[in-house]
């Protein structure tokens, strides 16, 4: 294969990790921070596809103006899915084993929920649209236009989170109670506040990274699991809690998946994936960049 | 094109509808009561919305206007008495039998896809009810020799010989192909390496595919750089608008580009525009030019679901179908064995030309190719029924 | 009622519900039957899962991995073997593929286990694809040879009916105990020399046993069965949800719970299939919050509880509403600066 096809190979690996990992920081705040595996993550995902799509077709917005719509929206819906759930499992639970447990089953129910109500109102139909189709020629290579947003907005997203976490108090804050839960709050870091509005911060998230997903993929009511997963595989690679190892997790899956698609076929990816996930999870929990 | 909602709220209005026009007619004579199961909610449904149930309502809509259903010459309205499968064969498998064995109603429709009707294919057999089955596509079906089951659609044997030979009278001398990792890719794939043999057509790549896959790219790029002269592909809806999209994305224009399922669907012009479609090649076998009954039904289908078109292969075999039973009826009332030996042992007139059946395989109606020219999708391949002349070189994505 | 009474009382119950589906086939209607079964599939598939991941608290995912690999297990089998022969078969494949499974991931807890579980029954599903499709050029299977539908009935039944007895019988067991003991907290039952490890293996290839088992029964009713259907992670995630709302703690929650489910989702899904499945999850959300100990666990006082709180949240409000709230405060600073 010539060396242009090659590029072209590993650079379309890296945009569709950038996607993976913009999926996979917002699941890895909720767990990093609360301990709460949202494996309904993939379904607000889809939710912020379908109203960007609904958006787009029925009112001609911009499916880019719909990147901060969608971002507002999911963390409103985050807030109120974190007090109406989340928040008295956290005051009923004895333990953390108790309250991780429970919190996957409320997940699960959520899970459920979104999904069939989305069904329910949109139909089972796939739908999509056209937004910058046309192929855009980097040198040798040749991308679609859209992904190459979706691929620079993304990354903006993960790197403007990271930066967010290091620089601004708030995100000391997360960090400091990710690392502690106890001393942070000795030292007066609001859990009450904070943990509401990471949650919200992830599930917006997700609707960013749904919003900009419809405007390269068709999307479906059943689209969010495989999302969830491919989250799931992310963090556990870059290690459960950190930003950065979601970021490079997520590139380092786009790149596997590419290369393995290209030297076996697509079949043998999904087992590719799986294997490197129970792999990880057996062999290095903390994550392949822990120290 | 119109929102789900506003859709099923028409089907469902247009099924009470339908319900009602039995009522007038119920003061004449006992309505001839036709149960199916079809999925509405589930992963079935993108298919079954637009090849199958829109058509079993508008059959028993058009026959109740013209005063029911002739059952020996004495006309009786139709009562459909149907439920949603949610895409589960275990669901479908008791649904029909609560229809055949409970209920006991005169006629049963199939349901939608090749897992559907394996299942119920020997309960048809069991209870004695013919059934003829336009969604599903198994040499393992035809295998079992199930009498009361019959198969409109032609099999991957005819399908992909077609193929071949068209590809070969046009000069093509090398492929690329991507196939689904389930019954219906790896019976195709198997045909398709039969035909293949001592054409002169080299395959230079192929490579499988789990279904609901996410991205193709790579397997086009890597096949963009070794140029065949032909794409084929073995591919469902969401998958077949993915690889065009993707090809588009990277540049890939091969002289023919041919993705089985889906192609057939008003959904593929669509989303990939009139233009955008220009030349692409799939699984089709007839359209409104086909014949006169074809466009009556065309016609009738469009103006009754809101300008939905019914798709370019499946819908009209479904049609076909129809047709078949309704002449049965005619003929032989509701006796099924005779109804059964009706539809084995004659050829029949339809709107897709003729159809009769060995066994349980419809072994008239040709293998065909058909190709997406200005909008329409026409029949281009073998030359005895085609509706247009293949364009022997697609032009580049738009 | 001491714990003599008790059993002789839970082994009535089975024995009554037992006979009274036995005689179902008779005078009940094809469709009824049908219902039955799925009913007593998930009876068999929930009380098994409860007995194991219930009382340990580790959670599953895996059974739609192990009733797949029943349910390919019987489909190889039915053409040389008789049929209970296949179930077994089923059966035992699945019970050596859990204990495989149980060494690699059995000693993790909590998320990781569950989140484990569900990953390697992706993985099976996609390695039975794969080879499938590599060595024998097919995908799906066809069962030719399928036995009658009573006989099938009979079957799932009596797995179910097995699924409760050993559900009865364990919790009165020093193995019972042990689960119940790893538990509540398993470091300290190991250190009462619990072999955690033995018993945990144990626990989870009984639940595969049982999913095997059901699926390989099951599956003969579908004619063709290929990865997807066999492997469908729904089957495994109603498994965990019934067993979670009717009480996985509980003897009969899981029972209940299975019957209560099949007959909301054949009602439900004549008028709004989703709304079934929205229903299922939200179910199980407010059974988490609310209910902690499912549906089993209701009692009479249950509902006095909740309307002792709705009832304190009312005071609550209305305090706060009226300004008293508010004004109490005041008063309160006022004395203490006073």
């Amino acid at each position: 294969m010539s060396a242009g096809a090659w590029l072209e190979l590993i650079a379309s690996g890296l945009i569709t990790g950038g996607i993976y990992a913009l999926v996979a920081l917002g699941l890895n705040l909720q767990y990093g921070l609360m301990r709460i595996l949202n494996i309904a993550h993939g379904e607000f995902l889809m939710v912020g596809a379908y109203l960007t799509w609904m958006a787009q077709t029925s009112f001609g917005l911009h499916p880019l103006a719909m990147v901060p719509v969608s971002f507002a929206l999911l963390m409103a819906l985050g807030l109120v899915v974190h007090r109406l759930c989340f928040k008295r499992l956290a005051a009923t639970s004895p333990d953390l084993d108790v309250f991780e447990a429970r919190g996957l089953m409320v997940a699960f129910g959520l899970m459920f929920l979104v999904q069939n109500a989305v069904s329910w109102i949109w139909g089972g139909d796939l739908r999509g649209y056209d937004f910058a189709t046309a192929p855009v020629h980097i040198g040798n290579a040749q991308f679609a236009g859209n992904k190459l947003i979706v691929f620079a907005l993304a990354l903006l997203f993960a790197l403007a989170l990271i930066v967010l976490l290091r620089q601004t108090l708030y995100g000391k804050g997360v960090r400091a109670l990710m690392q502690s839960p106890v001393g942070a709050q000795l030292v007066g870091i609001d859990t009450e506040r904070l943990h509401p509005l990471m949650f919200g911060l992830g599930l917006g998230l997700s609707g960013v990274a749904g919003c900009l997903l419809s405007m390269a993929y068709t999307i479906s009511p059943a689209m969010g699991e495989p999302y969830t997963v491919t989250a799931l595989i992310v963090i556990t690679l870059g290690g459960f809690g950190s930003m950065s190892g979601a970021l490079a997790g997520g590139l380092l899956l786009g790149v596997i998946e590419a290369l393995g698609m290209h030297f076996s076929n697509p079949s043998l990816k999904a087992l590719l994936s799986y294997s490197v996930f129970i792999a990880v999870l057996l062999l290095r929990p903390k994550g392949l960049f822990a120290k | 094109m119109s929102t789900s909602v506003t859709r099923r709220s028409a089907v469902q209005a247009l099924a009470a509808g339908a319900a009602t026009l039995a009522v007038p007619a119920l003061a004449q004579a006992a309505p001839v009561r036709v149960g199916y199961a079809i999925a509405r909610t589930g992963t079935w449904t993108g298919g079954a919305q637009v090849s199958q149930e829109p058509n079993y309502l508008l059959w028993a809509e058009q026959q109740n206007q013209a005063g029911g259903l002739s059952v020996k010459g004495t006309k009786r309205p139709i009562e459909l008495i149907s439920y949603d499968d949610r895409s589960e064969v275990e669901t479908c498998v008791r649904t029909y039998e609560k229809l055949m064995g409970s209920d006991k109603v005169d006629l049963v429709l199939p349901p939608w896809g090749s897992n559907a009707n394996f299942a119920v294919a020997p309960l048809a057999n069991r209870f004695g009810y013919p059934f003829l089955a336009p969604t599903a596509l198994s040499k393992r079906l035809i295998e079992m020799k199930l009498p009361y089951f019959f198969l409109l659609l032609q099999q991957p044997a005819p399908m992909t010989t077609a193929l071949v030979e068209m590809l070969k009278a046009n000069g093509a001398k090398s492929a690329a192909l991507i196939y689904v990792d389930d019954l219906f890719g790896l019976e195709n794939y198997a045909a398709l390496k039969v035909a293949l043999q001592g054409s002169g057509i080299s395959l230079v790549e192929d490579k499988s595919y789990p279904p609901g896959v996410k991205d193709l790219s790579p397997v086009l790029r890597s096949m963009k750089d070794k140029n065949p002269d032909a794409f084929i592909g073995f591919t469902y809806p969401p998958d077949t608008i993915l690889a065009s999209k993707q090809a588009k994305e990277v540049g890939f224009n091969p002289k023919f580009f041919y993705a089985s399922v889906g192609t057939a669907f008003q959904l593929y012009k669509n989303v990939m525009t009139p233009a955008g479609a220009e030349g692409v090649l799939g699984m089709g076998s007839w359209n409104a030019k086909t014949s006169a009954g074809a466009k009556a039904y065309f016609d009738a289908h469009t103006k009754k679901f809101g300008g939905k078109e019914p798709d370019r292969w499946a819908s009209g075999h479904c049609w076909a179908g129809l047709e078949i039973l309704t002449a049965a009826v005619a003929k032989h009332g509701l006796d099924r064995k005779a109804i059964r030996d009706y539809v084995a042992n004659t050829t029949h007139e339809t709107i897709i030309g003729k159809i009769r059946f060995d066994g349980s395989e419809n072994v008239a109606t040709p293998g065909t190719v058909s190709q997406w020219q200005n909008g329409e999708f026409e029949v281009v391949w073998p030359k005895t029924v085609a509706t247009a002349a293949l364009n022997p070189a697609k032009p580049a994505w738009k | 009622m001491n714990e003599r009474q008790l059993f002789v009382r839970d082994a009535l119950v089975l024995f009554g519900l037992a006979g009274w589906a036995l005689a179902l086939p008779a005078y009940a209607s094809e469709f009824v039957v049908s219902l039955a079964l799925t009913c007593l599939m998930y009876v068999a598939l929930s009380s098994s899962w409860a007995l194991f991941c219930g009382t340990t608290r580790y959670l599953s995912l895996a059974t739609s991995a192990f009733f797949g690999i029943g349910a390919y297990a019987g489909a190889l089998a039915l053409e040389r073997l008789p049929w209970l022969a296949a179930i077994a078969l089923g059966a035992g494949l699945a019970t050596v593929v859990a204990v495989v499974m149980g060494a690699a991931v059995l000693h993790l807890r909590g998320t990781y286990f569950a989140v484990l579980t569900f990953g390697m029954t992706e993985l099976i599903r996609h390695a039975i694809t794969y080879f499938e499709k590599s060595v024998t050029g097919t995908v799906g299977r066809v069962l030719m040879v399928v036995p009658e539908r009573d006989t099938i009935y009979l079957t799932v039944l009596a797995l179910a009916v097995l699924a409760v007895a050993t559900s009865i019988v364990v919790r009165r067991t020093r193995f019972g105990l042990a689960l119940q003991g790893i538990g509540a907290d398993e470091q300290r039952a190991q250190t009462l020399g619990v072999n955690t490890r033995l018993i945990k293996t144990a626990g989870f290839a009984l639940t595969a046993a049982f999913a095997g088992a059901v699926g390989a029964a099951m599956s003969v009713r579908w004619t063709y069965i290929d990865p997807p259907t066999v492997f469908n992670p729904f089957i495994g995630f109603q498994t965990v949800l019934i067993a979670l709302i009717g009480g996985a703690l509980t003897l009969w929650g899981p029972l209940i719970a299975a019957i209560v489910f099949s007959v909301l989702a054949e009602t439900l899904r004549l008028q709004a299939p989703q709304v079934y499945l929205m229903a299922l999850g939200l179910l199980l959300i407010l059974s988490v919050l609310y209910l902690p100990g499912g549906l089993a666990s209701i009692r009479a006082d249950t509902a006095k509880g909740w309307w002792r709180d709705i009832r304190a949240l009312y005071e609550e409000k209305r305090y706060e509403w009226s300004g008293e709230k508010a004004r109490d405060k005041r008063r309160e600073r006022e004395r203490r600066l006073a």
